[in-house]
């Protein structure tokens, strides 16, 4: 099988954007990532790209208006969409491209402008509008749901797992302060998160992730071209896999999340790994929710369900701990979501590659993580030496 | 304050989604204030709402069975003050959850009601994951999901 | 490539109207595997292609995800021109992490609004939106240039109209089937000249599905039962957004997909290797046009000398195409559902004899931006 390396990234200094309209927003992501990789868009061979639902920004198939941004002119283009996972689907969409064989160099594009449109407004349309659509409040009913699941499922010490995503989204901004490109940048206290306003019970405001203006580029390359060009540093792919469970919400269990078991388990399987947090130096999780990103040290089989907190508590996700969790800030700091997922593999890579603006310690081994749709989609993909 | 120029727009379209013939009986049956669900043959789950197939075994799920309109909250939240958004169906605060009726298998989403929902640690409290539900009716019923106008928890 | 179509599944209008899109898509499915003899869990993966704006349920493939035998599957979704859902399966079994993909496409009109409203909305908001640019509009004002440039005359459109509309009478799955003479075209009111009414898309309801498989496992699920259309050449090419950037009659990017799949297909007389083509008419005459990009020929001679009707040499959508079929996103799939079927010599009665060699292409985007091109071999 064709192994695939990443070799440049770009992005944006994500954040509220409105200096920029949509195209430009792109082009900025585009030029940084091929001035990275030290190519030329002459180089790339195919490109896709991908964002939230259409009506976030209000123009349908935004893809055909991005395609000169993209420096798509004359190229093979497609639009990849998933919802929140759509930058997992990019990366792994470019990965496909190359390990087919067809192309050698592709370009992986996520963006989103949330600023323009009510994004909650949005999101609450994935629901079908038969018996679901009105009882969906945008994500924080979703994610809030999820976790009163998770606690009642393991009779989680409240206080103690309210403390441990409240240490969670402190660390996430403090990471976020090393992080030129990230959105939120301040500084807060396990005291601020635990005294914000209620949004959906029990997830609070500091809780959450922000909507953000943004875009990520992420350039995929065969290991002929990389030995070919001379590419001294490069971030290899070692496993990817992806999985999705029913749409109704009611039909699935997302306490013992198949969706993000499943695809975990392939992941490491293709990459040869046994003991993700022995083995796994860097994990940027699609963490829009502290809550959530808890939920998912359990399910990405870091320790045993319900014991998640604990891993928080003890430090053993912070940069000197066991796995580094999104030293990059994560979603929950930056969050243009067609790029989100896609910004996780660009700062996984950037770890392996020693160039990440909050570098961990000889990471040789990083995963990217994004989840998409109402606690729908999951998707990985490991990244190595 | 740098100058930011934006240009103002506004985009409405109208839908029309079909009911397939397993929707428009379900809906018809919530006329009447009965609940029903369908039976899977392969793996034997009662889905609630009524369904086509299966969504696992990929099988056709023609059996019908009737649930009682009373069960358990799987899961919950509170709607805060603050949560809002272009149409959001009832000005918040208000309650949301998945409850698993006596007789299905799966849960499906609905809101809760009949509690006070102004302190949001108070009401977590009365409609918590376990807490028993009865649906409370809409009087004028007209084959939609919210003629069940809410679940109102028990004891 | 070692990769060919095993089988393809296409739901009419009828059977599609008056249900979900999600029991929609389970019928079709459930169908195909049926046919095939084979059971969910031979499915792989899945790619499906579908739109939000074109369904009203924004991240449109959650909501039908199982329908499409996707349950915990590794399952993705294109958006755009379908056949971009046949590339990215192509591109997943030829890497080797899979053996077969479903391939799905779905699109309602009758549910949603008018299509032009949609491809209107496509526009950006700035330059081309207020100028009223959606589908009709920049398709009109590519065929007046078409007239002026080639000499193509609104006759040569209504011949395609006459001819595709005649063909999709023998097409079971068709849409608009009807029998009319070039006059009837041309007494028609014009909705944006040059185009008139009949010379438009014929917008319904659809759900087209196929699976791909690897050689290997062909022989496993098929048990040597079915020939399949080898995938012989694909490509895909993209034109600028802004209609004034481009030359609307010479298309770069159709240009860049077509020498694609031909290297890839080692194609080199193409009008004379192919035996026939289901090429994108969403509007008359851009089934003219297209048929010139693609195969370097006139496509006003095309039509002139019969090349393309169903008894001339490269007969031209005789599935009836877009003007007699056209579910908006489904189209694209649609056409290599066709070009699949006249490889396996299983069109049944708009069977073109000895078609050894088909091309299917689709467009998408105002006056065509992407195109597709995808080339089979028996």
């Amino acid at each position: 099988m064709r192994r695939v390396a990443v070799i440049g990234i770009g992005q944006t200094k994500h954040g509220k954007r409105n200096d920029v309209n949509y195209p430009e927003l792109v082009y900025e992501a585009v030029k940084r990532a091929l001035e990275h990789a030290d190519i030329t868009i002459g180089d790339v061979d195919a490109i896709v790209t991908g964002s939230m639902p259409a009506p976030m920004e209000g123009t349908n198939d935004p893809q055909l208006w991005l395609t000169d941004a993209l420096g798509g002119y004359l190229k093979p283009l497609m639009r990849i969409a998933t919802c929140g996972s759509t930058g997992i689907s990019l990366a792994h969409s470019a990965y496909y491209h190359v390990a087919s064989g067809l192309f050698d160099v592709v370009m992986a594009a996520g963006m989103e402008k949330m600023y323009e449109n009510d994004p909650q407004g949005t999101m609450t349309t994935v629901a079908e509008p038969f018996y679901q659509r009105i009882f969906t409040a945008g994500a924080p009913g979703i994610f809030a749901q999820q976790c009163n699941a998770y606690i009642h499922r393991y009779d989680i010490p409240k206080e103690k797992l309210r403390e441990a995503a409240a240490e969670v989204s402190v660390r996430n901004h403090l990471d976020a302060l090393e992080n030129p490109y990230a959105h939120i940048r301040v500084k807060i206290t396990v005291e601020d998160v635990l005294s914000s306003p209620v949004i959906s019970y029990p997830v609070r405001f500091l809780d959450l992730c922000p909507i953000s203006d943004g875009s990520c580029a992420v350039i995929f390359a065969s290991e002929d071209f990389v030995r070919k060009a001379k590419i001294d540093r490069v971030a290899w792919v070692r496993g990817l896999s992806y999985a999705g469970d029913e749409h109704n919400f009611g039909d699935k269990d997302l306490v013992n999340w198949e969706s993000a078991i499943k695809a975990a388990r392939e992941t490491y399987r293709m990459a040869g790994i046994e003991n993700p947090i022995k083995e796994i130096d860097v994990a940027e999780i699609y963490n829009p929710f502290t809550y959530q990103e808890i939920l998912y040290y359990e399910l990405f089989g870091f320790c045993k369900p319900g014991e998640g907190y604990k891993l928080v508590l003890e430090g053993a996700v912070t940069k000197d701990g066991e796995i580094a969790c999104d030293p990059s800030g994560g979603v929950l700091c930056t969050n243009p979501i067609g790029a989100s997922g896609l910004i996780r593999v660009a700062e996984a890579a950037l770890q392996i590659m020693g160039e990440a603006s909050n570098q961990v310690d000889s990471c040789e081994t990083a995963l990217a993580h994004a989840m998409g749709g109402v606690n729908q989609f999951n998707g990985l993909m490991i990244l190595g030496r | 304050m740098k100058d930011v120029r934006v240009l103002m727009g506004h985009i409405s379209l109208a839908y029309q989604w079909a009911l397939s013939p397993t929707d428009a009986r379900f809906f018809d049956e919530l006329r009447n204030k009965r609940i029903m669900g369908t039976k899977c043959p392969k793996c034997g789950r009662v889905l609630v709402p009524a369904r086509k197939f299966c969504p696992r075994c990929f099988v056709d799920t023609t059996e019908w069975v009737e649930v009682s309109d009373e069960g358990v909250i799987v899961t919950s939240t509170l709607v805060g003050e603050k949560l809002r958004f272009e149409g959001q169906p009832i000005e918040p605060p208000y309650g949301l959850a998945v409850i698993k009726l006596d007789g299905a298998d799966v849960g499906f989403s609905h809101f809760i009601g009949g509690i006070d929902f102004s302190d949001p640690e108070k009401s977590m409290e009365k409609m918590k994951p376990g807490t028993r539900v009865k649906a409370v009716w809409n009087e004028k019923r007209e084959g939609k999901i919210t003629d069940i106008k809410y679940f109102k928890p028990l004891g | 490539m070692d990769v060919g179509i095993v089988g393809v599944q296409i739901s009419s209008h009828n059977e599609v109207f008056g249900k979900t899109v999600r029991d929609a898509i389970y019928e079709c499915t459930r169908g195909l595997l049926q046919k095939l003899g084979i059971d969910k869990n031979d499915v792989d993966t899945v790619v499906t292609a579908s739109s939000d704006y074109y369904q009203g349920i924004s991240c449109s493939n959650s909501y039908y995800f199982e329908a499409a035998a996707s349950y915990l599957k590794d399952a993705t979704k294109v958006e755009g021109n379908s056949i971009h859902a046949f590339m990215y399966a192509l591109m997943r079994v030829l890497s080797g992490h899979f053996g077969t993909a479903l391939v799905l496409s779905v699109t309602k009109a009758s549910e949603i609004p008018q299509i032009s409203e949609l491809t209107y909305i496509s526009s950006d908001p700035f330059y081309q939106r207020p100028v009223g640019i959606c589908d009709v509009t920049a398709a009109a004002l590519q065929a007046t240039k078409y007239i002026k440039e080639k000499r193509a005359k609104e006759e040569d459109f209504a011949e395609v109209c006459v001819k595709n509309l005649k063909n999709a009478f023998y097409n079971e799955k068709a849409y608009r089937k009807m029998l009319i003479k070039v006059e009837d075209v041309l007494n028609s009111p014009y909705v944006a000249t040059p185009i008139r009414e009949y010379e438009c898309p014929a917008h319904c309801d659809g759900v087209v599905a196929l699976l791909i498989a690897r050689r290997e496992r062909i022989k496993e699920i098929c048990n040597g039962y079915i020939e399949p259309a080898w995938v012989a050449g694909a490509g895909w090419g993209s034109d600028p957004y802004f209609l004034g950037d481009r030359d609307l009659i010479k298309s770069g990017g159709l240009r860049k997909a077509s020498e694609m799949a031909f290297k890839m297909a080692k194609i080199e007389n193409p009008v004379k290797e192919v035996d026939v083509a289901e090429i994108s008419d969403t509007f008359a005459h851009q089934e003219l046009l297209w048929f010139e990009n693609i195969f370097s020929e006139s496509g006003v001679d095309a039509i002139r000398s019969g090349l393309t009707t169903i008894d001339g040499d490269l007969p031209a959508n005789p599935s009836g195409g877009s003007l007699a079929t056209n579910p908006p996103m489904a189209a694209g799939l649609l056409r290599v559902a066709e070009a699949a079927l006249q490889v396996m010599n299983a069109a049944g009665a708009h069977q073109v004899a000895d078609a050894e060699v088909a091309l299917a292409h689709q467009t998408y985007g105002n006056a065509g931006q992407h195109h597709a091109v995808v080339v089979l071999r028996r």
